[in-house]
């Protein structure tokens, strides 16, 4: 156990101290960087009222009424002439002026494009309200009248089971979530524990190292190192997540979004939070056994490309089987995919998302999914040897048939 | 003291290793020689369980399991480390496994480093080493858990004349801790040299095993080496001389086929006056190697 465990920290330590595993950290926080940057910079880029909509309004307790929000309308311009001036020299979007005639407003935009949906619906909704109080000003109503003008319908929602995952887009970016993380781990440290173990084969240092401890158990390390180098990855995100969770509601930027999608993050979060991480770790560390075998059956790292393809075939159709199938409720490939190792990964955690499989069922493909990952990591880790010394670089089929008399 | 008892292996159809037996002992050098494809790293990967073969492989009188493992220290035909490592970082995995402490190995290393004469510092990244150094360190590696068994594969192949004289010191001072060491060699100078025993194995079977000196002595006192006046023709025509032929240092070498035949050899050339030079001797072990091996 000392030696797995030397080995475990050895591939762990070897990893984490590259470069490669810096980046693979950082790009996604640089991404998010850069695109709030971007849009950052383009929102205050534009200088003074360049984007905004300046509101001239006859009756004056309009104005305020009107302005959406400061960055997108103003009430600088007391003028007609002033606002005109202003659009000729660009430094409005445009102007809204309103007029009462007659008991009735008549709103004008002028601008060089069109109202935001935001704004028209916004612009709509203050002048029908001012026009409604017009309205009941000009019908000179008693209270009575003007009491059961106001009488407004009601609507009572009585639910007796709240189902906590009957929302669509809980489900949607639960899923979709899942499913993508899935695939970018996958993707990414297949390749890398494959290339790895590529690298070292034939060398004589694997000769020393198993001369010093069993292959099968230098073998359990590697995969066991690698799984804790995805841990730490995953876990840099999670830290990152818990720390944009508290921070985002304090930020102005992030404020009102997390505000408002606040319950949807919960529940997301709740949906990933369960057997389906379970179903991550299995499937992550059954993929990356046969990304190691896989591996062990070139003998030069260049080829590790050409030995990771069956690996990747089946990344790919669980990932798109699962893209494609599984919004589709009570699908039969769904179901039966669910129970198939490397595949029950990627479509059980869709059911656990989506519907309530029966316990057994659950129980069942996780104990198939945990039993093939024991079974291959044993058969893998007593091949080890006799794939791992092979120097001759004779094709995969025959490497591993080399490998079978070997041992 | 290492036992191998009737060691069969096949690959397939092929076999490999045909029933090998025999003992390395204590305190002495075991030299493993044969041609290409005789079987010595098939032997070397049996008793490092690399390969599973039949047979019975016993060290100090027990099955070699991973136990074991810790009291070998192994190296290689070709060298190879991991480039990326420090040399401290690369000598510390392997003697982890080997069971020694960071802090032990951190004392040692620091000794092998000044014993070997490794141009670079354990800090230094192994990529940086010339090639002859990182040869030491891959030795610092096979001996620093201090083994009771070594198994070294060509240990000189590709060493200047100076370190291989460094490391041939260092594997007698090993002999002399008490480690039971077994080597292979292509070079019968070296084997000559540094072995007590000698194995030799041609197609999978051991034909020849012992103590070298008897080994040699074995095939007769054949060799003659004589500095004389006698021209060559007329040692040619001489009983029992079956080949004539003049050494770098301008002395004569006679092959006989009869040992004893040797007396009126040495009667014939000094004529019961002086000569420099008369010295009978048996095959060297290059010959015997070259006879055995079928290659002459």
């Amino acid at each position: 156990m000392k030696q797995i465990g030397i080995v475990v920290l050895e591939t762990y330590r070897r990893q984490v101290k590259s470069w490669s595993f810096l980046l693979l950290v950082l790009s996604p926080f640089i991404f998010l960087l850069l695109s709030f940057g971007v849009g950052y910079l383009s929102a205050t880029a534009t200088k003074g009222n360049a984007e905004k909509v300046a509101i001239i309004a006859a009756p004056k307790q309009l104005t305020q009424q009107l302005v959406v929000d400061q960055k997108n309308t103003t009430t600088r311009y007391q003028t007609v002439a002033t606002a005109q001036k202003a659009l000729s020299n660009k430094d409005l979007k445009g102007y809204l002026v309103v007029k009462k005639t007659a008991g009735r407003l008549q709103a004008t935009y002028h601008g060089t494009e069109k109202l935001s949906q935001t704004q028209s619906s916004h612009f709509l909704q203050v002048l029908a309200a001012y026009q409604q109080s017009l309205n009941l000003q000009q019908a000179k109503l008693n209270q009575q009248q003007l009491t059961a003008l106001q009488t407004t319908p009601q609507l009572r929602q009585k639910v007796t089971h709240v189902d906590k995952n009957n929302d669509d887009a809980v489900k949607l970016v639960s899923f979709m979530l899942l499913l993508f993380l899935m695939y970018f781990i996958l993707l990414t440290y297949t390749t890398t524990v494959a290339q790895d173990i590529a690298s070292e084969k034939g060398t004589k240092i694997m000769e020393v190292i198993f001369s010093s401890m069993p292959a099968r158990n230098y073998f359990y390390g590697k995969i066991l190192g690698t799984l804790s180098v995805i841990i730490t990855h995953l876990l840099i995100y999670v830290l990152g997540g818990i720390a944009f969770f508290l921070m985002a509601p304090q930020l102005a930027i992030t404020k009102k979004v997390f505000n408002e999608n606040h319950e949807l993050i919960t529940k997301v979060l709740g949906n990933l939070a369960n057997l389906n991480l379970l179903y991550v770790l299995l499937g992550v560390i059954i993929f990356t056994v046969l990304a190691a075998l896989c591996g062990s059956l070139v003998v030069r790292p260049e080829d590790t490309s050409k030995a990771i393809q069956p690996v990747m075939y089946l990344v790919m159709v669980g990932f798109f089987g699962a893209l494609t199938l599984g919004q589709t409720d009570d699908n039969l490939i769904v179901k039966v995919a669910s129970f198939i190792p490397f595949l029950s990964s990627f479509f059980m955690p869709i059911r656990l998302i989506n519907e309530h499989p029966a316990g057994w069922q659950v129980g069942l493909s996780l104990l198939l999914l945990l039993a093939s990952t024991v079974g291959l990591s044993v058969y893998v880790g007593n091949l080890y040897s006799g794939l791992i010394l092979q120097t001759d670089d004779v094709g995969m089929l025959k490497s591993f048939r080399r490998g079978l008399k070997i041992k | 003291m290492l036992e191998i008892k009737e060691l069969h292996k096949s690959f397939g159809a092929k076999k490999v290793l045909k029933g090998i037996s025999f003992k390395a002992n204590a305190g002495k050098i075991t030299g493993l020689i044969g041609k290409n494809g005789a079987g010595k790293t098939t032997i070397f990967h049996s008793i490092l369980n690399f390969v599973e073969s039949e047979g019975e492989i016993t060290f100090a009188d027990k099955k070699i399991t991973a136990k074991t493992y810790q009291e070998i220290g192994y190296l290689p035909e070709e060298r190879s480390l991991m480039p990326k490592l420090t040399v401290f970082e690369q000598v510390r995995f392997l003697a982890n496994l080997k069971g020694l402490t960071n802090h032990e190995i951190r004392k040692r290393l620091e000794k092998w480093l000044v014993r070997l004469q490794v141009k670079g510092k354990s800090e230094d990244k192994i990529k940086s080493l010339s090639k002859g150094n990182q040869q030491k360190v891959q030795l610092i590696c096979t001996l620093i858990h201090e083994p009771k068994l070594i198994i070294l594969d060509e240990p000189f192949s590709g060493l200047d004349p100076v370190n291989t004289d460094l490391l041939k010191h260092i594997i007698l001072d090993e002999k002399k801790r008490g480690a039971v060491i077994i080597f292979s060699d292509h070079d019968m100078t070296n084997v000559e040299e540094l072995c007590d025993d000698l194995v030799m194995v041609n197609a999978g079977q051991v034909v020849l095993d012992g103590d070298i000196r008897f080994i040699r002595e074995s095939f007769g006192l054949t060799r003659i080496f004589v500095k004389t006046a006698v021209p060559l023709e007329e040692l040619q025509q001489m009983p029992h001389v079956i080949e004539v032929s003049v050494t770098k240092q301008g002395n004569y070498r006679l092959v006989i086929d009869d040992e004893k035949s040797g007396a009126a050899i040495f009667d014939k050339v000094t004529g019961g006056s002086y000569v420099q030079t008369f010295d009978q001797q048996p095959p060297t072990l290059n010959e015997i190697f070259k006879l055995k091996a079928g290659d002459e």
